[in-house]
């Protein structure tokens, strides 16, 4: 698969050490599109190793709007079925770009490792520096070891490693979408993360009818007024759950946004340092960034602070932990009862559908309505589909809640541009319902 | 690394000849900046595969079993001190038994007559400078690049970038009238006989950089010599003030190529050169399979791993002054980049040839290269001075291409 793809999958069996790779067909491309169409594949191809596979969407890290995302399929720790977590901030790109589409972890290491995967190489590498370590000192012991400040990692901390329930897998620092315990699975293959950089290009069939579309599409996007909005408190606003502008507005220091992506969906709160600072901070820990909608509107709900709120995040973060699970199931009211209960949350989170999508991801349209009648059981086969459709294509699934514009017909229009391949509705269709069985 | 022959198979372009191939010698030791690997690129692209990579050691001990020498920019001085009286001497004979040297920018200064020490050792060429005042001009930007001391006076340098330069009407007889070249130090130049001279300096363009005034600028360089063509004893001196080699200037780099298949017709001493006996071919190994998949793999991994801190680097405010001669961060990366742009042909082939002590030094230099790219990037975080660390890693750089690029070219010859 010569096109808006590496053309490589990565075999990394962790019990044997042994790393291969095998070529990304064509066959398969037309078959599965990619990102959750392919990584769903993969887990049942290699499910008797209980395999996590991580990949990314066929137009992930193009100029096709938002087109940010990578994906983790693996069996959830928290519900015991296959599930997939979106790879957001500038992760998912960076995966792409470090050489591989998707990346098959079979088995289990003797002892703690981390995957260094790099510019098409795949190093399977002694954690003995970083075990034990939270997820925010391992990512910047891992940047200042390889010397590269913009290292992308997908990385768990203490809670993964001790496989308590709600485990998270994080990016870089930060907390991540993932609701199903992603981080037990790592650290029950003594896997402590991954790291990735790459200065990968990626080849497009037709570059220049695949850019022109790409920005003509990004120009109906930005015709959308939500687009004078930032951050999460908006979408929060927006999806008529808790207002939390006002509660989060003393702490907001800025927002920024997943790579191409054209809403900030991303708030960094500020709460050891001035909010209002515009240069660098010297403080080393001045906050926090979030993109958990529920977890936050639950801290307020519970009556933490702002503060306190984006102190049990910033503690979260750090831990490798979910939250949302944090606040729902330990039922502690205050900051440090919350942090002394992560190793004991026992219960369940509400799940969305089928289970198989992150529920960190609002059930609902975000700022338009889609044309939807607003029916809950339309709402939840809606939000299903949307999250197929982005975890194939690789649109940030938030953004794709927002934005009618990214439409099924022009990603299947951009996908063919792109591949020379003939995919159309019936195809993604086809995948979708296979994603979504 | 012992300079070796490396064998040929080369499907000629616009003077193929019956004659045999030119054996080209790149020196790439002390004092070399990263220009010579735009030759590299150059004589690939030119099916000119027969290349050995020099450092001082190779020169001091003969120049017998080459057609032509290639010495590309740098620090002249810094080269001169390096090839020393015996270097000197190699060169001197290799040019008087028929050989063709081709000197570029610091590799054009260095066999003009000179008074100063080292350089008064390469007095064989009766070339002035044009550029070399007592007094130093004013400057109008790019200071740092903008003069070397030279004695009591400066080599300053008028302009950078692309400049126009023109063919005399004598001159061979596959030039074009005129074409662009990039001057980044190179000289201007004045000789006694007017045939000496190939091209001169004819315009400054769009994209021509001033660092004096353009009046001042015109007046060193414009209607002076660019290229001169010196013959010495049965060879030649090539000079360049311009590079020529520049990967993207391809009209120049299609001269450099006509001249070396033009001189290898026409002279009765090219091909000269003494066959290296079977006896003192230094045997190559033959790589296949998982060994040569590894191998390949490994060189990879670091290349890597050195490409990712060389590109953190670019962005830190950095600069070194080793020897004479300012060397940025990006510069790092163009020794990288060069061997990174051939790993996917290697990953291809079925088979590597290599020597065996190459195989070691792109082991070894590989690694430390990356070790020491990361202890520079941890002493620029730690605001610490990082010469030291520099001076090295542009050293182990140029040992690791020269081994790379023998591998590279070895394999790329036994390839069919």
């Amino acid at each position: 698969m010569e096109y808006l793809s590496t053309e490589k999958i990565l075999i990394i069996d962790l019990a044997s050490s042994i790393v291969e790779e095998e070529e990304l067909e064509e066959s398969l491309v037309s078959e599965k599109i990619g990102g959750v169409g392919v990584t769903k594949y993969l887990y049942e191809k290699f499910e008797n190793d209980d395999p996590i596979v991580i990949g990314c969407g066929l137009l992930t890290g193009t100029t096709y709007p938002a087109s940010a995302s990578g994906i983790i399929t693996a069996k959830s720790p928290v519900t015991g079925k296959l599930a997939h977590c979106p790879i957001t901030y500038k992760v998912g790109v960076e995966i792409k770009f470090s050489g591989f589409d998707y990346i098959v972890i079979k088995g289990s290491a003797a002892s703690p490792s981390y995957l260094w995967i790099h510019d098409g190489v795949a190093d399977i590498c002694d954690a003995v520096d970083i075990w034990g370590k939270d997820v925010w000192k391992s990512t910047e012991f891992l940047r200042e070891l390889v010397g590269d400040d913009l290292l992308q990692t997908i990385m768990i901390g203490p809670a993964g490693e001790k496989q308590s329930d709600y485990a998270q897998v994080c990016y870089n620092h930060w907390n991540s979408p993932d609701r199903f315990g992603f981080g037990t699975a790592f650290g029950a293959k003594n896997l402590k993360g991954l790291a990735f950089r790459g200065m990968g290009l990626i080849e497009c069939a037709d570059v220049e009818d695949y850019v022109s579309r790409s920005l003509e599409i990004l120009k109906e996007v930005k015709n959308n007024d939500f687009l004078s909005k930032k951050g999460i408190a908006e979408l929060a606003k927006a999806i008529g759950e808790e207002d939390l502008t006002d509660w989060l507005a003393p702490i907001t220091h800025r927002h920024s946004a997943d790579y191409f992506t054209p809403y900030a969906t991303v708030t960094a709160l500020f709460m050891d340092e001035d909010p209002k600072i515009v240069e660098e901070t010297k403080v080393a820990e001045p906050g926090v960034l979030t993109t958990d909608i529920f977890a936050l509107i639950a801290l307020k709900k519970a009556g933490f602070s702002a503060e306190d709120a984006g102190r049990l995040l910033r503690a979260t973060a750090k831990y490798g932990i979910d939250p949302l699970a944090v606040i729902e199931l330990s039922g502690k009211t205050s900051l440090d009862e919350c942090s002394e209960a992560f190793d004991s949350l026992s219960g369940n989170l509400a799940l969305k559908g089928k289970g198989i999508f992150s529920s960190w991801c609002p059930a609902r349209p975000i700022f338009n309505d889609f044309g939807l009648s607003g029916e809950d059981s339309e709402a939840i086969a809606w939000w299903e589909r949307r999250q197929a459709v982005a975890g194939i294509f690789g649109i940030q699934p938030l953004f794709a809640l927002m934005c009618p514009e990214l439409s099924e017909e022009n990603m299947l229009e951009l996908a063919s541009l792109g591949t020379e391949l003939d995919l159309d509705q019936d195809v993604l269709d086809a995948v979708v319902a296979y994603v979504c069985d | 690394m012992s300079l070796r022959l490396l064998c040929l198979c080369w499907a000629g372009s616009l003077m193929t000849t019956t004659k045999s191939i030119s054996k080209i010698g790149i020196y790439a030791g002390s004092g070399t900046s990263h220009s010579w690997l735009w030759f590299v690129d150059l004589f690939e692209n030119n099916g000119l595969h027969n290349l050995s990579f020099l450092n001082e050691s190779n020169v001091q001990k003969g120049l017998d079993d080459l057609d032509v020498l290639v010495i590309s920019g740098g620090d002249t001085f810094a080269v001169a001190e390096s090839l020393g009286a015996s270097g000197a001497d190699s060169i001197y004979k290799f040019v008087h038994r028929g050989g063709l040297y081709i000197g570029s920018c610091a590799g054009a200064y260095l066999p003009m007559n000179s008074s100063k020490k080292p350089l008064d050792l390469f007095n064989f060429v009766d070339v002035k400078i044009t550029n070399l005042s007592k007094v130093l001009p004013a400057t109008v930007k790019n200071s740092f690049k903008f003069c070397t001391s030279y004695g009591c006076g400066f080599i300053f340098h008028p302009i950078r970038e692309e400049v126009s330069l023109k063919f005399s009407n004598n001159a061979l007889p596959f030039c074009p009238l005129t074409f662009n070249a990039p001057l980044y130090g190179g000289p201007g130049m004045t000789v006694t006989d007017p045939s000496l001279v190939l091209a001169t300096y004819n315009s400054f363009t769009t994209n021509t950089s001033f660092l004096v005034s353009e009046a001042l600028a015109g007046e060193i360089l414009l209607e002076k010599a660019a290229v001169v063509r010196v013959p010495v004893g049965k060879g030649l001196f090539y000079l360049f003030g311009p590079h020529l080699e520049h990967p993207k200037f391809p009209i120049a780099n299609q001269f450099v190529s006509d001249v070396i298949n033009w001189e290898n017709r026409r002279s009765k001493n090219f091909g000269s050169s003494v066959p290296i006996s079977d006896k003192s071919i230094t045997p190559f190994r033959k790589l296949s399979g998982m060994t040569k998949k590894t191998f390949v793999m490994d060189i990879k991994r670091e290349l890597s791993n050195s490409r990712i801190v060389a590109l953190n680097l670019e962005f830190l405010p950095l600069r070194w002054m080793i020897g004479k001669k300012i060397y940025e961060p990006e510069k790092i990366r163009v020794f990288l980049e060069s061997m990174w742009s051939r790993i996917k042909f290697l990953e291809r082939i079925d088979r590597l040839h290599i020597f065996s002590n190459d195989m070691e030094t792109i082991k070894t230099t590989s690694i430390s290269l990356t070790q020491g790219l990361r202890k520079l990037k941890r002493a620029v975080d730690e605001n610490q001075d990082s010469l030291a660390e520099a001076t090295e890693i542009f050293s182990q750089l140029k040992q690791l291409s020269m081994a790379f690029y023998t591998m590279y070219f070895l394999t790329l010859t036994h390839k069919g």
